[in-house]
């Protein structure tokens, strides 16, 4: 090269260096909905689409921290650890990158071999949070606990549990795996065989009765513990340490961690690029991969209440990792064997289809005036998903044994309840196609709707040997003739512990959806993107 | 005097629209070979030192999809140039489905072994299963072997901090080489130490499904096997099988995190050991250049001196990692025949 190229090159690349130095600005968070972050800097050049699991979500400020050193701005969804698998499998046309929370998802789930530069960000096991209290009182202190004990604790009634859905999140499918384990008293790989023994089927059936609510995600199910009154919790160790954070904060009684010896896993974190050919894209993912795996990033996530780097957790943040909350950091975590994917899936259909508790869905569905056309549409159509058991046993969704299904079609009066106790496939086909076939007229009442599901509910069955759920999908305002207040005062009296979830589209009034989902501890998905995907988000809390 | 200054930003534009021309002309010639990629290579392969030989000598640039030196056979080749598995079991399985090549190239070479910690060899070498040699550990592979058939837990060996049983944790021998090739040792030793053939292969194959079937769910990846096997700690992957590379390259890449890590972590030589042989395979007329580019003798030293992969030319400890790694040895020696295509083609299919 002649060196006046060299000099006049140089020179260039001064100009380029200041002139990202004035472009450096702070960068900002934004949040479109609860699925979704967006980090956005000022001067970047390019954006990388990450689909994670819900836990990363605590790393908001970490991510904000990254978009602005390393100029990348970051777009990220969170979703449930198995349906990042499932969406590995069709492709993840619409992502840059995949951020599960066990590097087994991504080996079963890249089939079309997109997967590169894959590195564990960091470690936590999945462990039980237990009331501080309840732990003392059961002698799960200070002590090797197996899963057994809890199982017996769980069976003699003295303590219940939450966990994530095992067919949708990994710290559930973890847990789950590792009850198996437990039950069958095996320490090396189930086989399919041992999965058909009668005995385990009655016992993980019974063990799976003591849940008290589920979710689709690890990081929701926290934030429903902490808004609940329950005993315990199946959940990542980071995330009972920041629910514990959040405990003593408001002065409330925080959780003790144990660690099953026979049936602990470990979550890694794995953070990988999925390849659609763009050398642009790929470069801002290493930026942004070598930022997270830099020294400051690893520490900061570390004070997060997460494992990193290869030497353990540092003494200098052993005050997040606190053992008088039963965290240890120095024993050494033996997990358990992850069985073989034809093992793990068949397991994971049988939790879906027979050893989970029943579920019971209560379906308030708007068929007023203003769903007609694209709405009644598109409401239909996710109908056919869940009820359309071809469909629904593709996305692990379909009825388990002894599930009940009760549709409510409403405008702003009751138009038809429909009860399906015997959920077969030809029964629920029926159901779908009787409801795909009715007309959309009038206004809109949901506080009516959701009354006479709950009352359904509590008075029809036991709710407690199901897991109950109401689902209200909406696209107006409530105009008739029931008020919120109507709603809180019959589930107070109750004394109801039965979620309502809603899905809004159109220009269905949030606050009103808001107040429902606070007072029954739910959740209100936002349907207006994803319709078919916020059914499925709420099928996961049951 | 304008004259003068016109006669500079003259001059400047001519200097600036021929190096340009020069930079696009020099980049313009480098072609991009498409390929899979066996993971434990990936390391070489992003290396900038070596691109940068490959391009300015050989003008080629490797893209890579990472896969198992098994699955990259079967898998959808449009618009590929190479392969470059981990064996010759993958060249001869490519053979089998596809016909003959273009061409194949050994590229260079690396020994299976064990990668433990500390309180494992500890009683490894109380039970005498492992020795130490010269710095180097040797596990005795047929003590091994029984010991594990034997259902022994950890426990019993005096390790109650680990649960569970014994067990060596493998990549998928039916997907991965690192796995394979430890599969065929596995059954070499259970055939009395010799290479197994096409008239024994049957007597081993149920002990080989029974040590597998324990292993549950395998990585597909020798690389994210061993990444794991670092970060999880001793609990996780109490031991596993990977390749003599791995370890090398981890060293050299991180200096700082191997010499806190380096008095836990333990690499031990199997006895007797097989090689895992770095074939690359042509698929088109393009996809030769790059074999020929792999074997240039900086790239080989590269491979070496960075990536731990020994080479016809390299590859003795005493050249680049003696003091690095303590346990490393010099030679490997010894080392058993891999059996032949068609009787691994009836190992992994029987996984």
């Amino acid at each position: 090269m002649p060196k006046y190229l060299k000099i006049c090159l140089l020179s260039v690349c001064l100009m380029l260096t200041v002139g990202l130095l004035s472009a450096c600005g702070s960068s900002e968070a934004e949040e479109s909905s609860g699925t979704w972050q967006t980090f956005r800097t000022r001067g970047a050049h390019e954006t990388i689409r990450i689909l994670s699991g819900s836990e990363n979500q605590e790393l908001a400020s970490i991510l904000e921290q990254c978009a602005s050193e390393t100029k990348v701005d970051i777009e990220i969804e969170y979703k449930g650890s198995l349906d990042i698998m499932r969406e590995l499998q069709q492709g993840a046309e619409d992502y840059d990158a995949v951020w599960p929370a066990s590097s087994l998802w991504i080996s079963m789930g890249d089939t079309g071999y997109l997967v590169k530069h894959a590195e564990s960000v960091s470690m936590t096991p999945v462990v039980f949070g237990i009331r501080d209290s309840l732990a003392e009182e059961l002698g799960f202190k200070g002590r090797d606990v197996s899963v057994n004990e809890i199982l017996e604790a769980i069976r003699s009634g003295r303590m219940s549990f939450c966990m994530t859905s095992a067919t949708q999140s990994n710290s559930g499918a973890s847990a789950y795996i590792g009850f198996l384990y437990a039950l069958m008293g095996k320490q090396d790989s189930m086989t399919e065989e041992d999965l058909d023994n009668e005995e385990l089927k009655q016992e993980i059936t019974e063990l799976l009765s003591g849940i008290e609510r589920s979710s689709g995600s690890s990081d929701w199910l926290k934030d429903m513990f902490l808004n609940g009154d329950y005993d315990a919790m199946v959940n990542y160790e980071c995330l009972m340490i920041s629910a514990n954070q959040q405990l003593e904060a408001e002065g409330k009684e925080t959780l003790y961690a144990v660690y099953p010896y026979d049936g602990l896993s470990i979550a890694d974190s794995p953070f990988g690029y999925v390849d659609h050919g763009d050398s642009g894209k790929e470069e801002a993912f290493l930026k942004v991969q070598e930022y997270l795996l830099s020294d400051e990033a690893q520490n900061a996530i570390q004070r997060t209440g997460r494992r990193t780097g290869y030497e353990g957790v540092k003494e200098e943040n052993l005050d997040v990792f606190r053992s008088d909350w039963g965290i240890d950091t120095e024993r050494i975590l033996s997990p358990i064997v992850m069985p073989s994917s034809e093992v793990l899936l068949k397991a994971l259909n049988l939790y879906q289809t027979e050893f989970k508790k029943p579920s019971l869905n209560v379906y308030c569905l708007d068929f007023s005036g203003s769903m007609i056309g694209e709405g009644n549409r598109q409401l239909v159509e996710a109908m056919q998903q869940i009820l359309d058991q071809d469909y629904a046993r593709q996305n692990l969704l379909q009825a388990n044994q002894g599930e009940v299904n009760v549709v409510i079609t409403f405008s702003d009066e009751i138009n038809n309840i429909y009860v399906v106790n015997d959920s077969t496939d030809e029964n629920l086909l029926e159901l779908y196609e009787t409801v795909a076939s009715e007309d959309c007229t009038g206004g809109t009442d949901i506080y009516d709707a959701a009354l006479t599901g709950l009352q359904m509910i509590e008075e029809d069955y036991d709710a407690s040997q199901y897991t109950p759920a109401i689902i209200l999908m909406t696209d107006g305002r409530s105009n008739g003739g029931m008020e919120y207040s109507d709603f809180a005062e019959a589930y107070q009296d109750y004394g109801s512990d039965i979620p309502v979830f809603s899905i809004m589209f159109g220009d269905a009034r949030e606050d009103q959806l808001e107040e429902l989902a606070n007072l029954t501890n739910a959740r209100v998905f936002d349907g207006r993107e994803d319709l078919i995907g916020a059914f499925r988000s709420v099928k996961g809390y049951n | 005097m304008k004259s003068r200054a016109l006669g500079i930003i003259l001059l400047a534009v001519v200097i600036l629209a021929s190096g340009g021309y020069y930079l696009y002309s020099s980049q313009s010639r480098v072609t991009v070979l498409d390929g899979y990629l066996g993971g434990e290579k990936i390391g070489l392969f992003e290396d900038e030192e070596a691109a940068e030989i490959l391009r300015r000598e050989y003008h080629l640039e490797f893209q890579y999809s990472r896969a198992g030196s098994l699955d990259m056979v079967t898998a959808d080749q449009t618009g590929m140039d190479y392969l470059f598995p981990s064996s010759q079991t993958a060249l001869a399985y490519y053979e089998d489905e596809k016909g003959q090549p273009v061409q194949d190239e050994i590229i260079f070479n690396t020994p299976i072994v064990l990668y433990t910690h500390q309180l494992v060899l500890d009683a490894l070498m109380r039970e005498g299963i492992v020795e130490e040699e010269e710095g180097a550990y040797y596990a005795d592979m047929v003590k091994l072997t029984d010991l594990i058939m034997a259902d022994t837990s950890w426990a019993d060996l005096g390790v109650p901090e680990l649960y569970g049983k014994v067990s060596v944790d493998t990549t998928d021998p039916a997907k991965s080489n690192s796995g394979n090739m430890f599969a065929a040792l596995l059954a070499n030793v259970l055939n009395g130490g010799e290479t197994v053939d096409e008239t024994t292969v049957e007597n081993v194959i149920p002990k080989l499904q029974e040590i597998f079937a324990r292993l549950g769910y395998m990585e597909t990846s020798s690389s994210d096997l061993f990444n794991q096997f670092l970060r999880m700690g001793v609990g996780a992957k109490p031991m596993i099988a990977g390749y003599e590379s791995q370890l090398l390259e981890f060293a050299v890449e991180n200096p700082e995190d191997y010499e806190q890590m380096k008095d836990d972590l333990v690499m031990i030589y199997p006895s007797p050991t097989v090689w895992s042989t770095h074939v690359y395979i042509a698929l088109d007329e393009a996809g030769r250049a790059g074999a020929e580019a792999l074997l240039d003798r900086d790239i080989q030293k590269l491979a070496w001196e960075k990536h731990g992969f020994r080479t016809s030319t390299y590859g003795a400890a005493s050249q680049s990692f003696e003091g690095i790694i303590e346990e490393m040895a010099p030679e490997v020696t010894r080392v058993m025949q891999v059996p032949d295509y068609p009787v691994m083609r009836r190992i992994i299919d029987s996984l």
